[in-house]
């Protein structure tokens, strides 16, 4: 359990950064965080564990302000991954830099040593090779890996995707998704609202050091006060929802206007193509074929839109 | 403005040749996407045009590449710098001075621009960059996307002929990214500017590139207009460049025969496609 | 938020002054605290640092750095305050005595470093690094090359110390405890992660200079800048009242 309760935090006491945050994060979440750069989302991050400290207010780890715990003590509950693994790495083998979280925590024994081997295992890392001469992605995976390994119940990610091709992005995302299976509370800081809005549950939306919106993802991407205050961008099939919905009042109200995905966009679609193939009298085909079919491609190479339509389209019960 | 032929580059360090076999011809005023996965090569064709590759990095060169008619090998770096003005990746540690306006003035200066004209191409480059109410401010005030915007105008005051810039946005929120590329591109289009960018972000290059090139482990996969690469959205995930959601919308929704036509770079283009399929 | 060092906009009379004739006064300044012993006249000093501080508004970054100065001239005022048996004796050592001399000796130097590293401070935060190379350029005919090596190098001292905060806290935040222990283990801690740092400094300084080079780093000269930097009265007036203050503190020196 994490809380903010009216939060203010500045660094050396120079400008605000936070200026009276609150929320509340229960075990097992998956939170990510948006905002513009200098929203003081990097800065929430760092009060949760620990790095800095309130001004006021107070930021409870399980019911335990953290003023009351050393860095270090926290280090153990909640692991956290910076967005430049540069950082992180100062050892000359994989093997040394994943061990030396245990070390850091004095807690380098046997069942340590077997966790980093299963963690090598996992990842697919060589063991001996040198972290600095591995690439931009592979450092970021052998930093996530290095936290993973320790098994905190809390997983802070500051842009963990930044700089990182589509692969890796995907590799490092499945890894936090298996974390967070396993029972980790995962909090984020990310840019890139596709992956907010493939991975995270909820979303918390800051703006000048306060929290402007707070719920369930998809919820909080589709309201358009917030999107704007924040200068947000929604994920493109939301934004394309939206911008339907705001065009086109038949769309306004059908499963369209309410689809988040591609899976659920191409349903909806399908189904309202369907639909205004019946009404403008056309048959309408028997078979009702599945959103992503794939014998259906080669109706499209045939090129006609109208006539593929009718072909194509499922029956509107 | 660029002509690439046959060029293969391999780093002194390196065992494989970094990029082999690339040709390639960027007009003017065009802005030209480049992308791939990590490795694949993309920050070394840009290091080619740039002169950056050979002349800071050594290593093997075979082939040429030409800009504005020069061989960037065989040409000093100043000269090369001279028609192409380079935006490197990190651009926090390439700020030479602690003030914007001493940050644009830096090239003018040892470009030797005349004396009359340097205050009004100063002014220029910073309102191309729509930062002029900046122009005494401390750089290390200034917030990741301004920042982005000086080191462009600091390149742009010098009126090359071509822009090479190494993932501007790849430290920037959304908002920010938008907006450096949407001032690149008005100004590629305005004074005829041959832009080059590498970016990992598909979707706003696909949104503002006039030709996209995707590369594979140091060869082009692709060259070509961004909604014609992007017909080919399985293969450019499988070799880990991804496509923007919109884009793949659009194609799934071809393949389950909702819609025909070409593929969707942009938002506006999938609604356009989703409201004629209902209509 | 300004870090150590770095420039701070102002429009005080530190601000105007010619770069190169600030930096002369302070040094000047400087040289004025080391010539005299006399503790009054060093304190008058202090206070003029401070003084100055206050006109271009930098009070709060000039206690920072006089508490700075303090820590480690304290350290040699402990060691003064040891070897220095003189005055009236205030507590024996097996090698000597604590006296009312040594006391005042080691105040003194706790004062004079004070003092004389304000101005110099001052001057850095309140001179653009660009204006002083390029005054040093202009008005000393130093070699660009070597003033440039010099604003580089003050340049990336922010860079690298917030590179260090940066890894400091990365390695904190796995439980390494640089908040406890002794300096011993502290500096034990640090040995690490002198390789991130390193590993990073290379990759900018290298950037860096590459930078530079595409933006006709080797065509510039001493006529490249566009801002002069002509010596007004002010200045000159600055320049010898600094002058002034060598000549009282020598004089005082003497007399004394």
């Amino acid at each position: 359990m994490i809380e903010f309760k009216d939060v203010r935090a500045s660094y050396e006491r120079s400008l605000p950064i936070l200026k009276g945050v609150s929320f509340a994060i229960r075990d097992g979440e998956f939170v990510a965080f948006a905002g513009t750069n200098g929203a003081g989302k990097s800065t929430a991050m760092r009060l949760v564990n620990g790095l800095l400290k309130p001004d006021a207010g107070e930021v409870l780890i399980d019911g335990v302000p953290t003023t009351a715990l050393r860095t270090s003590e926290l280090a153990r509950r909640v692991g956290f991954l910076f967005q430049n693994p540069d950082r992180q790495i100062c050892c000359s083998t994989v093997r040394e830099e994943l061990l030396f979280g245990f070390r850091a925590l004095g807690a380098a024994d046997a069942d340590a040593e077997a966790r980093v081997d299963a963690v090598i295992e996992e990842f697919g890392f060589a063991p001996d090779d040198d972290p600095f001469l591995l690439n931009r992605g592979a450092r970021q995976l052998l930093a996530l890996a290095s936290v993973a390994v320790l098994e905190p119940s809390v997983l802070v990610l500051d842009e963990p995707t930044t700089g990182l091709d589509f692969r890796e992005c995907e590799k490092v995302m499945g890894i936090v998704r298996g974390i967070h299976a396993r029972g980790a509370t995962v909090v984020m800081v990310c840019h890139d609202m596709e992956v907010v809005a493939d991975y995270a549950k909820r979303c918390i939306v800051m703006s000048d050091g306060r929290v402007v919106a707070d719920g369930p993802v998809f919820e909080v991407l589709r309201d358009h006060a917030v999107l704007g205050r924040a200068s947000l961008v929604p994920p493109q099939i939301v934004d394309i929802s939206l911008v339907l919905a705001a065009e086109s009042p038949r769309l306004a109200g059908t499963p369209v206007a309410r689809a988040n995905t591609v899976e659920e966009m191409v349903e909806a679609v399908a189904a309202e193509a369907g639909r205004a193939g019946a009404g403008a009298g056309e048959v309408a085909g028997e078979a009702g074929v599945a959103a992503a079919g794939g014998a259906a491609g080669e109706g499209a190479r045939r090129g006609h839109c109208a006539s593929v339509r009718a072909s194509k389209s499922r029956r509107v019960p | 403005m660029i002509r690439i032929t046959d060029f293969s580059f391999r780093y002194r360090e390196g065992a494989a040749p970094a990029v082999s076999g690339v040709s390639l011809a960027i007009g003017r005023g065009e802005f030209v996407g480049v992308t791939g996965a990590a490795g694949s090569g993309k920050s070394t064709l840009a290091y080619a045009m740039n002169g950056i590759v050979p002349h800071c990095y050594p290593g093997d060169f075979y082939g040429s590449v030409e800009v504005d008619g020069m061989d960037t090998c065989e040409a000093a770096l100043t000269d090369v710098s001279c028609v192409v003005g380079s935006v490197c990746q990190d651009v926090e540690s390439q700020f030479v001075t602690s003030v914007v306006e001493d940050e644009v003035l830096y090239g003018l200066e040892n470009f030797a621009v005349p004396r009359g004209e340097i205050e009004s191409r100063l002014t220029r480059a910073l309102a191309d960059m729509g930062i002029a109410d900046l122009r005494e401010r401390a750089i290390a005030s200034l917030s990741g996307g301004q920042k982005q915007k000086v080191a462009i105008a600091s390149v742009l005051a010098l009126r090359p002929k071509v822009l090479v810039l190494d993932e501007p946005t790849a430290e920037l929120d959304p908002a920010s990214s938008l907006s450096v590329f949407d001032l690149l591109a008005r100004y590629a289009r305005q004074h005829g500017t041959a832009v080059v960018v590498v970016e990992q972000k598909i979707a706003l290059l696909a949104r503002y590139a006039d030709a996209l090139v995707v590369m594979e482990e140091g060869r082009i996969r692709f060259a070509d207009a961004p909604a014609a690469v992007l017909s080919h959205d399985e293969e450019l995930v499988r070799i880990g460049v991804g496509c923007p959601r919109s884009t793949t919308l659009v194609n799934r929704l071809r393949a389950a025969g909702v819609c025909s036509g070409r593929a969707a770079r942009t938002v506006r283009e999938a609604c356009d496609v989703v409201k004629e399929a209902v209509a | 938020m300004s870090s150590f060092l770095e420039y701070v906009p102002g429009d005080s009379m530190l601000h105007r002054l010619n770069p190169v004739a600030k930096l002369g006064a302070a040094a000047l300044f400087a040289v004025a605290c080391f010539c005299s012993g006399s503790l009054a006249f060093l304190a008058v000093l202090l206070a003029a640092g401070f003084l100055l501080a206050a006109s271009c508004g930098m009070v709060r970054q000039t206690l920072g750095l006089a508490r700075a100065v303090l820590a480690f001239s304290l350290v040699l005022a402990v060691v003064q305050l040891l070897t220095t048996p003189a005055g009236a004796q205030l507590a024996p050592l097996p090698w000597g005595y604590i006296g009312t001399g040594g006391l005042l000796a080691a105040l003194t130097t706790v004062v004079r470093l004070v003092a004389a590293a304000i101005p110099l401070f001052l001057v850095f935060y309140a001179t653009k690094l660009n204006d002083l190379t390029n005054a040093a350029v202009k008005v000393l005919r130093v070699p660009y090359r070597y003033a440039f090596a010099f604003t580089s190098t003050v340049r990336f001292i922010p860079v690298f110390m917030n590179d260090m905060k940066g890894i400091m806290e990365a390695q904190t935040a796995r439980g390494v405890e640089f908040d406890t222990g002794g300096m011993v283990k502290k500096a034990r801690l640090m040995v690490p992660l002198c390789v991130p740092l390193l590993v990073s400094s290379v990759r900018k300084t290298n950037s860096a200079a590459i930078a530079a080079e595409v933006r006709g780093f080797n065509l510039r000269t001493v006529d490249s800048g566009y801002k002069g930097y002509p010596l007004a009265v002010r200045d000159v007036a600055a320049l010898a009242a600094c002058a002034l203050l060598v000549a009282v503190s020598v004089a005082l020196g003497a007399a004394g």
